[in-house]
């Protein structure tokens, strides 16, 4: 009898030392269509017990949509799952939850009216009789704030926490669900360096107790933090798994576009001329909030970038939009070249010299439906070259969709296909393309790369700093610290509806930014002492 | 040009299964479909008389549809072109029953421009509450439309009644000439033709149609740009409107010779529908009217050679805009061939 137990012990002991080895989470050879496009060609993934597993790529490489596979949010292809060694079929959100995987996405599914106590509970709600037992649920809350330093406030209402906190509420949902395998779709997109920094830190706890974790993301000084291992896709192929420790940014960025780049733009150094925007005192409403913006000036020089930086939300929208002509001016002026255009119409705004690079390239940039060279053109269109005699001028549209297709490298080249054919990053360089060309004496950049890859974001900002060069001020709106750092000459940072500091480029540094985005400009100037 | 041949493909599946529901109604009834359905092609082509009907009904019936999709272009969903039908054909009957001071081809030129104008200006209303105030255009349109229909028909029974028992205008002095007697098709089908050709050309070569379209697919756009998306959209309406006002100047001028109350009940409406059921593909939306007129028109015949009742042609219309409107239901078939192919290739 003994003898058998003891046998039984050892075989568990082996059986458990084979577990060690084995995958939580094993994606064999997926593929995913969704109609025409092949999101996911050949997909392989695999996630360890304990550990943190990045998947990088450029936008459209098809990582979040492993993820998404592996959520049960769609069906795959082709392809097998393998969850703790079982082969699983027909996933759904409901069964992978059940399997212990838990997913943060990108977009919070949070009701913003709700308390954060209330919005973790939803749905598995502890119920005492007929009510629901409160008491219980903030017990099991506050367990895992205390385990994992996941600090959200309890009463509050997700419309009155921050982005930084919203994640935390979102983590702790996924643990209360009983999440060992948490999966996180970018979510330093919408973060300031601080408070990345403690995502990452809570990252380690749960790390430390066991949890496996998918980091999604394509910044690569981030992953190289964080990660144990690191899978890399490109074009819907799976490129390749290295550790940590065996690899470099370098290597990465090869592994993901196929060559180096250098993002790091040499910043060209130029003497500003005369003031070509100046922003006086202007007041503007959000779509929600009035008085969004409350008294803000600025000016831009000709040959200089001013950069505005500030989390994304803060009143930067409004913003460019004020100044465009797209959202009325309630307060204040807005004076381009010498011309007074407050509240005028966006069409006599760019000819008072305005280009503009819209943050929202789909709604506002392009118009999908339309052709690639309707697209290229419609800046101007009833004017020379584009329209004579109220008829439009097809061949004058292709001759120009043909010169910045080449010189901008757009793909697919074919100018008779709609835009809606194009990638992310073939899209905004159509964008980049047109505003820049019109030669204006101002350009405004709105988050000019985002959801843009990484090849396509070299291109872009290089035509930024060359349209610089070439003597227009540009004001450089972005939520990407880096790029704002790497771009302008100045520095204004935001934070609602308000600047909060002004740095010159040589001044900014990425904690003083961050303070400054967060609004605590006092903290930052002694951040700014400590470091003199 | 694949993309045309695949929706071309729909249209005509959708065609073939409406005529299959149809059939089964027709065999409710205790009749033969393909004889009622035989009827109905000679009701609309046999003898002078049935085509000239069909060319008749098919003529406000071209301008209407088009009228819809032009408004469609620019975003807007125009169900006030019946009403804008009724007051071009209420301005062309009393410009060409009291302006008789005019020489008769001025008079002509007169009545069109008038309705043109008063459509034009029909449609502006909707147009600026949509806008501007952003009042569905859809709500607004509906409701003219009974203004449109309440104002011509007090007109033809009070002040421009012609004093006999139906409700009507008194004759117009200028009328279009006569086609094909004894039906009612008139030269207006010439200048329908013309009209849509222009309105087509219009759309697609020149400034303002690229500017309709860019508002239609995407107004944020636009404004960006610096298209002004509330202005092109009001000058569509109204050039939707002008088409209205003219089918119903030729159906007084040409079709009537004077203003019948109640004349455009469901021109509107049926060309709305032939719009829709192309999805307000304009180079399409011409012959889908012309379909639809052939089943309005040889739906009589059908009546009178068979048992069929004429309401039958109104199911089988029913049917075919929820067939063309159901998206996916040609789809299963490229679905099934589809995954076929590649368990082929993965068994290979």
């Amino acid at each position: 009898m003994e003898r058998q137990a003891a046998y039984v012990c050892l075989s568990l002991v082996i059986e458990k030392d084979e577990k060690m080895d084995e995958y939580v989470i094993e994606m064999k050879d997926i593929v995913k269509n969704f109609g025409t496009i092949q999101a996911v060609k050949n997909g392989q993934f695999t996630l360890k017990k304990g550990e943190i597993h990045s998947l990088i790529g450029e936008n459209g490489a098809g990582k979040s949509t492993m993820m998404k596979l592996l959520y049960g949010m769609y069906p795959i292809d082709d392809g097998e799952i393998f969850v703790a060694g079982k082969k699983v079929e027909h996933l759904t959100p409901k069964s992978a939850i059940s399997l212990g995987i838990g997913m943060v996405h990108q977009e919070f599914m949070l009701v913003n009216e709700l308390r954060v106590v209330e919005n973790i509970i939803l749905g598995f709600e502890p119920t005492k009789g007929l009510t629901i037992d409160f008491d219980t649920a903030r017990k099991n809350i506050r367990r895992y704030i205390e385990q994992y330093h996941l600090d959200v406030q309890m009463e509050k209402r997700v419309s009155q926490i921050s982005v930084g906190e919203a994640q935390r509420v979102e983590i702790i949902k996924t643990l209360m669900h009983g999440a060992e395998i948490i999966i996180l779709d970018e979510p330093t997109a919408v973060l300031t360096p601080q408070e990345t920094k403690g995502l990452f830190r809570i990252l380690h706890n749960l790390k430390e107790d066991g949890k496996s974790i998918v980091f999604i993301s394509h910044k690569l000084n981030e992953v190289m933090e964080i990660s144990d291992r690191i899978s890399v896709m490109r074009q819907g192929n799976y490129m390749g798994t290295v550790d940590r420790d065996e690899t470099s940014p370098v290597d990465l960025t090869k592994r993901m576009i196929g060559r180096e780049v250098f993002l790091n733009v040499n910043r060209t150094e130029t003497t500003p001329g005369e003031k070509i925007l100046d922003v006086q005192d202007i007041w503007v409403s959000s779509h929600k909030e009035t008085s969004k913006i409350r008294g803000l000036s600025l000016s831009v020089h000709a040959g200089e970038i001013l950069g505005v930086a500030g989390i994304d939300g803060n009143g930067q929208s409004e913003l460019v939009d004020a100044i465009t002509g797209l959202r009325p001016v309630e307060k204040g002026k807005v004076i381009l070249n010498g011309v007074d255009v407050t509240n005028k119409s966006p069409k006599k705004i760019r000819k008072a010299g305005l280009a503009h690079i819209p943050e929202d390239r789909n709604k506002r940039g392009l118009n999908r439906a339309m052709s690639i060279s309707d697209n290229l053109s419609v800046v101007g269109i009833d004017e020379n070259p584009y329209s004579s005699h109220m008829l439009l001028n097809r061949s004058a549209q292709h001759e120009n969709a043909m010169e910045k297709i080449k010189e901008f490298d757009i793909r697919p080249a074919d100018y008779t296909l709609p835009a809606s054919s194009m990638s992310g990053g073939n899209a905004q360089k159509v964008v980049v393309a047109r505003e820049v060309s019109l030669g204006k004496k101002l350009l405004i950049a709105s988050q000019p790369t985002r959801g843009v890859d990484v090849g396509a974001i070299e291109t872009i900002r290089n035509t930024i700093d060359k349209a610089k060069k070439q003597g227009a001020g540009v004001l450089l709106v972005s939520a990407e610290l880096e790029e704002i750092m790497s771009l302008s000459d100045r520095i204004i940072v935001i934070h609602d509806g308000a600047i909060t500091g002004e740095l010159t480029a040589a001044e900014a540094n990425e904690t003083t930014m961050g303070l400054l985005m967060m609004g605590n400009a006092e903290e930052a100037k002694k951040e700014e002492g400590e470091a003199v | 040009m694949s993309k045309t041949l695949e929706s071309a493909r729909k249209v005509l599946l959708t065609i073939l299964l409406a005529l299959a529901i149809g059939a089964v109604f027709i065999i409710a009834f205790g009749e033969n479909p393909f004889s009622a359905y035989i009827a109905l092609v000679q009701g609309a082509f046999k003898g002078k008389l049935h085509l000239g009907t069909t060319l008749s009904t098919f003529t406000p019936l071209l301008l209407t549809s088009v009228a819809f999709c032009v408004a469609a272009e620019a975003g807007a969903f125009n169900v006030g072109v019946e009403g804008e039908v009724f007051l071009g054909g209420i301005v062309a009957a009393y410009l060409g029953v009291n302006w008789g001071f005019l020489p008769v081809p001025a008079l002509m030129i007169v009545c069109f421009l008038g309705a043109m104008l008063v459509s034009a200006a029909w449609a502006f209303i909707p147009a600026v509450l949509r806008a501007y105030f952003n009042v569905s255009e859809v709500c607004t349109t509906i409701l003219m439309n009974s203004v449109a229909l309440q104002i011509t028909s007090y007109l033809v029974s009070g002040p421009m009644s012609a004093g006999t028992a139906n409700a009507q205008s008194k004759p117009v002095l200028v009328t279009l000439p006569q086609l094909m007697k004894p039906s009612n098709l008139n030269a207006g089908i010439f200048i329908a033709i013309i009209v849509v050709v222009l309105v087509i050309f219009m759309l697609y070569k020149t400034t303002l149609g690229f500017k309709i379209r860019a508002v239609g697919k995407n107004p944020s756009h636009a404004d960006y740009v610096g298209i002004s998306s509330k202005r092109i959209f009001i000058t569509s309406m109204m050039i939707s409107g002008m088409m209205g006002g003219i089918a119903g100047c030729i159906q007084v001028l040409g079709a009537y010779g004077y203003f019948l109350n109640n004349f455009a009940a469901g021109l509107g409406s049926n060309g709305m529908l032939a719009a829709l059921i192309v999805r307000s593909n304009v180079l399409a939306t011409p012959f889908m009217a012309f379909f639809l007129a052939i089943l309005n028109s040889g739906a009589m015949g059908m009546q009178q050679a068979t048992g069929v009742p004429k309401a039958l042609v109104d199911t089988i219309t029913a049917v075919f805009i929820i067939i063309a409107t159901m998206d996916t239901l040609f789809e299963f078939k490229k679905n099934s061939t589809k995954k076929k192919a590649k368990k082929e290739v993965t068994e290979g």
